[in-house]
């Protein structure tokens, strides 16, 4: 009996839960497409009691950079009846946190901003993303305006993003620092050698009062890059040995006292805008991200010193002003409830208009143009005689567009760590790279 | 149907429904995802809406052949083998020491409690600030007491994973020193006077009544320790992030950065299952050896 009673029991709640499970399962189904809009509607309309649309948008370490919130501000504007609400997360946990939203197959968020390519990658093939090609083909929206940007961000021929922002590595420097030493400022063209030579030259002074010739940030990017920008390797290959000269030169800074030591960097966690801010170094190879942030600083008085940036240092043989750099793609996600709307929110933050609104905060967008370069330069707090610097003859990207990037990236730094705190030699370093991506890729 | 089997229907019935509840929470959020991961770890699948693959043992194959697996493997290893026994240790003493009735006897129980209900978070970025190599407390100590190169501690290989040991077992010997406590309450004070009254000193009253007394409670202690240090995760991603290189890189980790970085959820549940055995395997031995080295009684 107690048995009979057990088992009906037990299939009553296995029953409940398949039941219940099912439920969710098919509404999720049925709000896919066609239900969508209607569902939404209603939803909108309780999202805001003033009845606004809301348009929900991520972003990433958005109080200290304008580069979004220009936008957002620009859209509210030109758009009274809509609310955009910003999910914001720290740039590290960005993607970690983008990911879980987006399995999760919520309605938000509508609009992402994309942070590498590798992540643009992964979202396309999981099908995260809205495609956009029938949305550009009805709005007619001219791609050549980017260059051939918007084509370079597309997967397997389709278009899930635009170009947002375009970033490429300059030489940051204190010209105060520079001043004071009586040393002429970095020029747009010098090799890696010419810029040891002076970071060297500008180093001076004894504990707290140290001041770094220039600093490098604990990326793997910051040695890695220069050793891809004569483009002829990416970082995804059979041979690391073209890495090896970067590292020398990279430890051999580290030791002298050129740079700050990396395992301090390290484990205090220090952001390399502290360091520059503080003027605790004299030059600093950084993203053009970093130029907003410097005027939004300057403007609200937390640093008062001149500044300015020349044209990234290039390798020996190659052509001053070759730089390496990545795009910020802008995407909807695959679960909007507002495609419409996000759409709009997309085409206007890639447009031309748009681009000039960028350029007066000092972001450089997808669309570069004589008129936008013009802009940054009058831009307040923006050191005018640097426009030239923004200037380059040759850009590739940081990293290529492989399936595998963010495994390989994990080897990269993984072994950056180990090289520059001194736990293995560079070769030994290199080698283990070349094994570990050989495993990945399958040579 | 007699009127008592009747009775007995309607009570289970009361108990199944009492049991209910809990039970589908327990089911939806504990025991499907359990099963799934399981299907999962034969299965080839990147989170999404694209079909999952099957792909028999392949994803156990690959295991034995991934070289950050291996590592993430015996860094658990060493791990455990290092934090359960220690922690132990330093809890037991710590419990047979505050369990005397001196003045301020709370304030000290207090303290060594604190680490466990501190935040995790918090308590890893001062920790790496104090194993700072350079300018950091701890090697600023080391060197004033006549040691020329202290460990490189976190920025090191070698001393990392110590680093994270110490760490861990300051921060959970306390909760294991209150387990103690209340397991020391429960000692007969009339077996201690026997034993004064027999002569016996505070050493073999300790090695003969209190430590005999709380092997149930070691057990118990023991158990819990290792299933924590074989999931530890959370202190590690703070203090190290598996760094530097890969030489904190436990399987947690491992399982984390295959499903949440690299997005092959199949491969990572296949990581999760091997845990899973390891922690069984362990767990069933620690049982065995109950009935050799527990006394009750």
């Amino acid at each position: 009996m107690k048995k009979i009673v057990v088992f009906l029991l037990s299939v009553m709640m296995v029953a409940t839960l398949v039941t219940g499970c099912g439920k969710n399962d098919a509404s999720k189904d049925e709000t896919g497409n066609e239900q969508s809009e209607g569902a939404d509607a209603k939803s909108d309309e309780g999202k805001s009691d003033e009845g606004k649309k809301t348009l929900t948008v991520t972003t990433w370490d958005n109080d200290t950079t304008p580069q979004f919130q220009a936008t957002i501000d620009a859209f509210e504007t030109a758009h009274p009846d809509v609310n955009v609400e910003v999910i914001d997360t720290s740039a590290d946990e960005y993607n970690n946190k983008l990911t879980v939203m987006l399995a999760a197959e919520s309605k938000d968020p509508d609009v992402i901003f994309v942070k590498d390519m590798g992540s643009l990658l992964s979202m396309a093939s999981k099908k995260q993303l809205l495609g956009l090609d029938d949305y550009i083909a009805k709005d007619n929206v001219d791609l050549s305006v980017y260059s051939g940007a918007a084509e370079q961000l597309q997967v397997d021929g389709k278009s899930y993003s635009l170009p947002y922002r375009s970033d490429w590595y300059v030489l940051y420097y204190n010209k105060d620092l520079f001043d004071k030493a009586g040393v002429p400022y970095p020029s747009n063209d010098m090799t890696w050698a010419e810029y040891e030579e002076l970071a060297r030259k500008m180093t001076s002074g004894e504990g707290s009062e140290k001041v770094y010739g220039t600093h490098n940030h604990t990326w793997q990017a910051l040695v890695t890059n220069w050793a891809i920008q004569d483009g002829k390797n990416t970082v995804v290959a059979k041979d690391y040995s073209f890495l090896k000269p970067y590292y020398e030169q990279a430890v051999r800074m580290q030791k002298d006292g050129i740079i700050q030591d990396y395992a301090t960097l390290k484990t205090a966690n220090i952001h390399y805008s502290s360091v520059f801010k503080n003027q605790q170094c004299a030059m600093m190879p950084m993203g053009t991200w970093f130029i907003p942030t410097m005027m939004q600083s300057q403007a609200t008085g937390e640093t008062n010193f001149n500044w300015g940036f020349a044209t990234i240092p290039h390798p020996e043989g190659v052509k001053a002003g070759a730089t390496v750099g990545a795009l910020t793609p802008i995407a909807i996600g695959a679960n909007t409830d507002v495609p419409d709307l996000a759409w709009e929110f997309v085409k206007f933050a890639t447009s031309e208009e748009n681009a000039k609104t960028l350029a007066k905060n000092g972001v450089l967008t997808g669309i570069q143009t004589e008129e936008s370069l013009d802009i940054i330069a009058s831009a307040d707090n923006f050191p005018t005689e640097c426009k030239d610097a923004l200037k380059y003859t040759n850009y590739v990207f940081d990293r290529p567009l492989d399936e595998n990037i963010d495994e390989i990236r994990t080897v990269l730094d993984e072994e950056h760590d180990l090289i520059m705190i001194g736990e293995c030699t560079i070769d030994e370093g290199i080698k283990e790279i070349q094994e570990r991506v050989a495993e990945i890729k399958g040579y | 149907m007699t009127s008592k089997q009747k009775r007995k229907v309607k009570n289970n019935l009361v108990g199944y429904s009492f049991v209910l509840p809990n039970l589908i929470g327990y089911s939806i959020f504990i025991l499907l995802p359990v099963i799934f991961s399981f299907v999962l770890s034969v299965m080839e699948w990147d989170g999404s809406r694209n079909p999952m693959v099957f792909v028999g043992l392949d994803n156990f194959k690959h295991l034995l052949e991934d070289s950050t697996f291996r590592i993430s493997f015996v860094n658990t290893i060493k791990y455990a083998v290092f934090t359960v026994p220690i922690t132990v240790v330093a809890a037991l003493l710590l419990a047979v020491l505050l369990n005397t009735k001196i003045k301020g006897i709370s304030f000290f129980r207090t303290a060594f409690f604190f680490p466990y209900i501190a935040s995790l978070v918090a308590v890893g970025a001062v920790w790496n600030m104090l194993f700072q190599p350079d300018y950091g407390p701890i090697n600023n100590f080391l060197r004033f007491i006549g040691i020329a190169n202290p460990p490189r501690w976190v920025v090191s290989t070698k001393w990392a994973m110590a680093a994270v040991i110490i760490v861990s077992i300051w921060k959970y010997m306390g909760y294991y020193m209150v387990v103690y406590l209340a397991a020391l309450q429960g000692i007969s004070p009339t077996l201690y006077e026997a034993a004064s009254i027999d002569g016996a000193n505070g050493w073999k009253k300790l090695r003969y009544i209190t430590i005999p007394l709380l092997t149930p409670t070691t057990f118990f202690v023991m158990i819990m320790l290792t299933i924590q240090c074989f999931k530890v995760f959370d202190l590690i991603y703070v203090m190290t992030g598996g760094g530097p290189g890969r030489s904190t890189n436990v399987l947690v980790n491992f399982i984390y950065d295959s499903a949440f970085v690299k997005f092959k959820f199949g491969y990572a549940s296949a990581a999760a299952v091997v845990l899973f055995a390891i922690v069984l395997v362990v767990t069933l031995i620690q049982f065995r050896g109950e009935k050799k080295f527990v006394k009750y009684m």
